[in-house]
């Protein structure tokens, strides 16, 4: 049993792809309904994708045939398979703070805290990401579900940087390469012990909110949220939700404030990489090596950056 | 139009208020209302990714989601001050989310709706210059002590 002063923590395992989805969000649920704050672990047993609430599937490699599916949470497009284990920090509204950035912070830095103790020295930047140097190690995001904050994160044991690349549309195989080629240098697996990680999680957590870890299981109430999931998740109609949003420009995030741009004009495409508001690895596709409206679609991009 | 700087935010005062959701409601006519995310809100969601609203037609009750935002990869529900039916979205804010930030009371307007219970609901929303400007500078000093915003 669990009580108000204690973390319930549950390690789910190995799960289906679907599963590893739907869990959190069931306990999402919980939470808002008086379940103690959580923290989940899971292994996503087959590969599949994920999008952000308010991203479109028209941003997905038409040629992908993993399945999709569109979580509850902020965020971009991800590839995710048994490489990645994810951990889900879940406390009641009143638990957070207020403002957002805020909020992903308090419920990062515990996560952190694991990293380090079991021997890889991250560290949370000035923008909230999980690095190890300049090397994004753990996706997040976040949000509120009914009312219960979500942060979720992953131990990346594991990363295949062209499965990653290969599930986003790209305007031309120039500017996947280039995604690739940035997810590579930006974009680090840390092959962690995931059950010493899973337990160090609890214990930092259990120190930031003043709780006492202990497993636990989901409720009734879980369960049968846990079944609505499943059928929602698998749903064409709630997975193709959010309206694409086409401006000409393709963008691709690789971490915070490191992103490939495209844009195409005159029987020409540019291609560059973006770091904060430097640009680099210009790449031209045309029959000219450059191009009159050059500088100003790569201003254009550098105007615009992915949020 | 009437407006006062509150602790460093700007306040309409000819507006009611939810300083819960931190939604502004302007009265239009009789029932109709428009709808807009007020400057505290602005300033503790952060830098805005998405929004995204119910369509028109769409009915909702007060203290209900009629939309959500994402900021810092993180979403949160826009919450309807009061009950109604959705009869305008602001589609130019929702493609450019950039509009709530920089004009929250005027051109960053969410949504307008058609009120089911205005009289009882407005009860519990904030109103009158004297009450907005208390209320909102309570609010602004609870956060800096919560450390929500910076001195």
């Amino acid at each position: 049993m669990t009580g108000e002063s204690t973390l319930r923590v549950i390690d789910f395992g190995r799960v289906s792809g679907l599963r590893s989805q739907t869990l959190w969000h069931a306990i999402a649920h919980g939470v808002s309904s008086g379940a103690p704050p959580t923290l989940s672990f899971m292994q996503p047993g087959d590969p599949y994708v994920s999008i952000g609430y308010h991203r479109s599937i028209s941003e997905l490699n038409p040629h992908n045939e993993l399945p999709v599916y569109r979580r509850m949470v902020g965020g971009g497009p991800v590839y995710v398979d048994d490489g990645q284990y994810f951990f889900q920090i879940v406390v009641p509204l009143a638990m957070a703070p207020a403002r957002r950035g805020d909020a992903i912070r308090a419920l990062l830095e515990p996560a952190v805290e694991a990293f380090n103790d079991v021997g890889i020295s991250a560290s949370l930047d000035e923008r909230n990401e999980v690095v190890l140097g300049d090397r994004k190690i753990c996706g997040h995001a976040a949000g509120q579900i009914s009312g219960s904050v979500v942060v979720v994160g992953n131990l990346i044991t594991r990363f295949d940087h062209g499965a990653a690349a290969s599930i986003v549309r790209a305007p031309s195989d120039v500017a996947r390469d280039e995604f690739l080629a940035q997810m590579k240098r930006y974009v680090l697996a840390t092959p962690a012990d995931p059950g010493l990680f899973l337990e160090a999680a609890g214990r930092r957590y259990g120190e930031k909110l003043g709780l006492a870890p202990e497993p636990g299981t989901l409720t009734d109430e879980e369960q049968a949220q846990l079944n609505i999931f499943d059928t929602l998740f698998v749903d064409p109609e709630w997975v193709d939700a959010s309206p694409a949003r086409e401006n000409g420009m393709w963008r691709a995030k690789v971490k915070s404030g490191v992103w490939v741009g495209s844009a195409a004009s005159d029987g020409h495409r540019v291609t560059a990489s973006f770091y904060d508001d430097e640009i680099k690895e210009v790449r031209v596709e045309g029959p000219d090596e450059t191009f009159e409206e050059m500088d100003q679609l790569l201003a254009a991009l550098a105007a615009d950056p992915p949020i | 139009m009437t407006s006062q700087m509150i602790k460093g935010f700007e306040v309409r005062m000819d507006r009611l208020y939810d300083l819960v959701h931190h939604m502004w409601i302007d009265l239009l006519a009789d029932e109709r209302v428009r709808i807009g995310m007020d400057s505290l809100g602005v300033e503790t969601s952060g830098t805005l990714a998405h929004l995204s609203a119910v369509g028109v037609g769409t009915v909702v009750s007060q203290g209900e989601p009629f939309g959500s935002l994402e900021a810092e990869k993180y979403v949160g529900p826009l919450v309807a001050p009061l009950s109604g039916t959705i009869v305008a979205v602001n589609d130019e804010v929702f493609s450019d989310p950039g509009r709530v930030e920089s004009d929250p009371y005027e051109s960053g307007w969410m949504i307008e709706m058609e009120t089911t219970d205005l009289a009882a609901e407005r009860g519990g929303l904030i109103e009158g210059e004297d009450v907005i400007a208390t209320r909102f500078a309570q609010k602004v000093t609870e956060y800096r002590l919560e450390g929500v915003l910076a001195e």
